[in-house]
């Protein structure tokens, strides 16, 4: 039994301490025990949720656990050589099916309460509509003239000091931060998952359907995310990378972005491409 | 009904004897955790560090997890808890002769092997199913899974799926018919009851996947678009329709697993079972509002928010049967005189983890906060929690319960225990950590991760190797039973053990009850 | 009991539940039908709703803006954008706005557009009244061609506690080639 209380002490001790020390971090970090850092309002409002429901949970893990422990101790054969003969007592067992019930309703309002949050949006200063493709990611910012751009996955060996493995892309998507922005998710092939932790945002890109949530980034800097919905052999490598720069940045950045971008055929036909290729290298490699 | 007992291979290739097809079921079941153990080894594997450690072909990693999920759910769990212990024990405790159709059962079992062949076909044809166990189109629609390993795998799960609903017709018609004088549906055995509930489940959630496997089927092969936006489909119907079904085939996974733990604790707490009636019907109640909560394995998809409201509050709800039957247990142990032999030490483990598992599904069940968890790791930590630890515990302690009883050998207790202390303490370093990762935003079914998940990746798949070794172990247990174990007596558990299986030899005469036995009310319910 | 009458229950028990599979089965293939039209009722999934004449009550003062997207899928090769990215229009007002499409290809080709309006849950107050979405499009190679789309926001919509806050509707098209042309 020891064995297992150790344990849990660890993990609670993990869990709860595990949230104030990476605040500040904009990604995930080695041996981490919680959530990224929050960014974004909604982000926020879900860290301050799972705060109650850590606590909710830990306790009444702890609860059973206690019980078993004590169960263990007490009405083993040696201790308590005559079993009683007791199956019922309804106070009991009235109690321990009313006490979840609150406990639920103590989760279920607050619970509520972010589900409309998060779907509550006033209205946005900007749109970018997000469309998942085998296997990138293409940003267009309709307000811009159309500017499209395809965000790759950066290879192991063109990563410049200090970009994280896994994460980096060629183009990240950029925003200014303190703005409400509508993101718009649409597909080109499979579902995939338009997800940055840190951001609080995940919503899937269905093909045939356009989806739409908002993001609100507090303060500038870079944030990432992978894709969250299994959509094919290279699934694990369509990372998302955003950036939030500040207004007087974003202004620069966006005119030279929409020069730099200006050729790119944004008519609509990013949906071919990869989904082919793709599929080619997939039986190629495990046919033999 | 005169007869000898057949012999040789005649005796299991055409059995209808309720305890051989069951055996045959054990076996089965057995030997196919191994195999989808290996796979899970295999993930392991290439996960214990960061970049690929020994794959080649990436799209091997998702035939990986597909086939993982498929084979420990289908044939593993289903198999094992329902096919084997089920048939072994429902006609036993009910004191019938046999199942009502003994030979629709023998179809139901070879049924399961056609399906395994196809599973197995699946893999090898045109590189495997990489679609994860739920096949969401169109990412297994022909245009992206063009060879015929999908056909394969739907076929496979189309086979299977009738072995389980001709399985459960049987189930229900011997428990509602073929119980001995006096055993009321209120003095029936708690596993019997989860029996029952769960055969009910297959009839109903079976087929609504066995239509949607079709209308997959005919997508791909046939021009129908049930699932293709430019037919007029919708690729989140099949989200609909499967999970309607996944849902309630979780509880089919678990229930069986609520029923044996039950009788595990009573036995050797040397009491009988706290709150029977509210145990029984827990397990019906979590079976009905399984029904209605589907949607929350989609939060994430763009669902309307009063939808997710709905499925929120529908979902919260499971907690409340669930709490009952936890602190039932603890109750029937409560006041008892309790011994620790194996099948006890896993049914204890087993309280522990699925309250564990349990509460991660709580947090899951808020729409909101699934933003943060959906597909990562953390949902991968929970389910494994309920049925990896759950499930598979309840299997662990249902075998050295029962196994004395079903082979005539008790098992060795300090093998037994060992096992259970090295995959406990392994699964937990296998599992635990899953949590933190889900938590940090590793998301699940990647076979490579970014490098600041190695370190709890790392402890997990040293985990892995734990609960391997106790694999090993568990090998070495089957192997002593069957070669040193000793006789076991018809009743090895004492006072505690009073369902009606005890009553007969170990193992049982071919035919266990020539006449109905006397049912001289002393059920569960009765004090 | 004897064994003849227990086999005879047996097999209509047995029966009753093989009865129970197939009308399951049944309902898996009704939810198709049932699944359609529940989304063209409520709104769900993004489903805007169909009128044949014009909105029932009077135009409000209240403005809302609408915006289009248009996607085409890779089956096409077509060019497909709205004349105007978006526009603002009073809640009950019957609006007309315009997408453009022409073929790229070598070919004739049928296309269908797949359509829905976001936020979701401003679906049910979005009707249209005509749109080139409830007909398959044929365009010859190289051919260019108008497709319009009336409809209105019904001013029902503020009365919606969880459709208040929206001032921006986006409706989308993506066209695929057509079933029937493949
Ligand atoms: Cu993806």
């Amino acid at each position: 039994m020891l064995s297992k209380f150790n344990w849990f002490i660890f993990s609670l001790v993990a869990l709860v301490g595990g949230l104030p020390f990476q605040a500040h971090a904009q990604m995930a970090h080695p041996w981490q025990f919680g959530f990224q850092g929050a960014f974004s309002p909604s982000a926020e409002k879900l860290h301050e949720f799972h705060s109650l429901l850590t606590v909710i949970i830990i306790s009444i893990t702890l609860f059973v656990l206690g019980l078993l422990i004590y169960v263990v101790l007490k009405f083993n054969r040696k201790a308590n050589p005559v079993p009683s003969k007791t199956t019922h007592h309804t106070l009991l067992e009235v109690v321990w099916t009313a006490v979840p019930v609150l406990i639920l309703v103590v989760i279920t309002i607050p619970s509520l309460r972010v589900l409309y949050f998060l779907d509550r949006v006033e209205d946005a200063d900007m749109t970018v509509k997000i469309v998942g493709h085998q296997w990138y990611w293409s940003y267009e910012y309709p307000d811009n003239d159309d500017m499209t751009f395809d965000s790759y996955i950066v290879d192991k060996e063109d990563l410049e000091e200090g970009q994280p493995r896994l994460l980096t892309v060629d183009n990240a998507l950029v925003v200014p931060a303190g703005k409400n922005i509508r993101l718009l998710m649409a597909s080109g092939d499979v579902i995939h998952s338009w997800a940055v932790p840190s951001l609080g945002v995940k919503l899937d890109a269905v093909p045939g359907r356009l989806n739409e949530t908002w993001v609100k980034v507090n303060e500038p800097g870079t944030y990432y995310g992978q894709c969250s919905e299994l959509c094919g052999v290279n699934h694990g490598f369509m990372p998302i990378t955003i950036k939030a720069l500040s207004e007087d940045d974003y202004a620069a950045w966006l005119l030279e972005a929409m020069e730099e971008f200006a050729n790119n055929d944004n008519d609509n036909k990013p949906l071919k491409i990869a989904s082919l290729q793709g599929k080619a290298s997939v039986w190629e490699g495990s046919n033999e | 009904m005169s007869d000898h007992t057949p012999t040789g291979w005649k005796r299991w290739a055409y059995s209808t004897n309720h305890k051989d097809i069951g055996s045959m079921y054990i076996m089965y079941a057995v030997v196919m955790a191994l195999i989808g153990g290996t796979m899970s080894m295999m993930i392991r594997l290439e996960l214990a560090e960061p970049g690929l450690q020994f794959l080649e072909d990436l799209h091997f990693y998702n035939v990986l997890v597909t086939g993982h999920g498929l084979i420990m759910i289908f044939f593993v769990v289903m198999p094992g808890l329902i096919g084997g212990f089920g048939n072994w024990f429902v006609p036993l405790m009910i004191g019938a002769p046999d199942m009502a159709f003994p030979r629709l059962n023998n179809i139901s079992f070879w049924l399961l092997i056609a399906a395994t062949v196809m599973l197995i076909l699946s893999v090898f044809i045109g590189g495997g199913a990489g679609t994860g166990w739920t096949m969401y189109p169109p990412l297994s629609n022909s245009l992206f899974h063009d060879s015929a390993s999908v056909d394969y795998a739907i076929l496979a799960l189309h086979l299977a799926g009738a072995s389980s609903i001709l399985g459960a017709i049987n189930f229900i018609t011997t428990i509602v018919n073929m119980r001995a004088p006096g055993m009321t549906f209120h003095k029936m055995p708690l596993f019997v009851w989860s029996v029952l509930v769960t055969a009910f489940l297959l009839v109903t959630a079976l087929p609504v996947l066995a239509g949607a496997l079709t209308m997959l089927l005919t997508d791909r092969n046939f021009g129908t678009s049930f699932f293709a936006p430019e037919g007029g489909g919708d690729p989140i119907l099949w989200q609909h329709l499967f999970w309607f079904f996944g849902h309630p085939e979780v509880y089919i996974m678990i229930l069986p697993a609520f029923g044996i733990i039950s009788h595990i604790i009573s036995t050797f707490s040397r009491k009988p079972v706290f709150g029977y009636l509210g145990m029984a019907y827990a397990m019906v109640s979590i079976g009905a509002v399984g029904y209605i909560v589907w949607a929350h394995h989609m939060y994430t998809v763009g669902l309307g928010v009063d939808t997710r409201a709905y499925f929120l509050l529908a979902t919260m709800l499971i907690a409340v049967p669930t709490g009952i039957k936890i602190f039932s247990w603890i109750a029937t142990m409560w006041g008892g005189s309790i011994t620790f032999e194996t099948p006890m030490l896993f049914a204890i483990g087993f309280i522990f983890l699925f309250t564990v598992g349990g509460v991660t599904g709580v947090v899951l069940a808020n729409a909101g906060m699934d933003i943060m968890m959906h597909d990562t790791y953390y949902v991968v930590a929970h389910f494994h929690y309920v049925l990896s630890l759950g499930a598979v515990f309840s299997m662990f302690a249902g075998f050295y319960y029962w196994i004395g009883k079903m082979s005539g050998r008790q098992y060795p207790e300090a093998l037994g225990k060992l096992h259970f202390w090295v995959t406990f303490i392994g699964v937990n370093i296998l599992f635990f950590p899953q949590h933190f990762l889900g938590l940090a935003g590793m998301p699940r079914r990647i076979p490579d991760y970014p490098d600041v998940y190695a370190g709890w990746n790392m402890v997990s798949s040293i985990g892995a190797a734990i609960a391997g070794f106790g694999t090993l172990i568990f090998l070495f247990v089957i192997y002593r039973t069957f070669t040193a174990g000793e006789k076991a007596a018809a009743n090895p558990w004492g006072e505690g053990a009073k369902t009606l299986e005890w009553t007969v030899s170990s193992p049982p005469p071919f035919h266990s009850f020539s006449e109905p036995p006397q049912f001289d009310a002393k059920p569960e319910a009765a004090e | 009991m004897s064994n003849t009458t227990q086999s005879k229950r047996n097999r209509t028990i047995g029966l009753a539940v093989v009865g129970i599979v197939f009308s399951m089965v049944a309902l898996a293939y009704a939810s198709v039908p049932l699944y359609r039209i529940f989304c063209q009722v409520t709104g769900y999934g993004g489903t805007p709703q169909i009128t044949e004449s014009g909105p029932t009550t009077a135009m409000s003062q209240r403005k809302i803006k609408v915006r289009f997207n248009a996607d085409v899928n890779s089956s096409l090769d077509w060019k497909f954008k709205p004349y105007e990215h978006e526009m603002e229009v009073h809640l009950g007002e019957t609006a007309l706005a315009t997408y453009s499409a022409e073929n790229d290809g070598k070919e004739t080709v049928t296309g269908t557009a797949i359509f829905n309006v976001t936020p979701l849950k401003a679906a049910p107050y979005f009707n249209k009244v005509e749109c080139f979405c409830f007909s398959e499009q044929t365009l010859a190679a190289g051919e260019t061609a108008d497709m319009p789309v009336s409809f209105f926001v019904d001013p029902e919509i503020l009365e919606d506690p969880n459709t208040q806050e929206v001032r921006t509707i986006t409706l989308s098209y993506t066209f695929y080639r057509a079933k029937s042309d493949s």
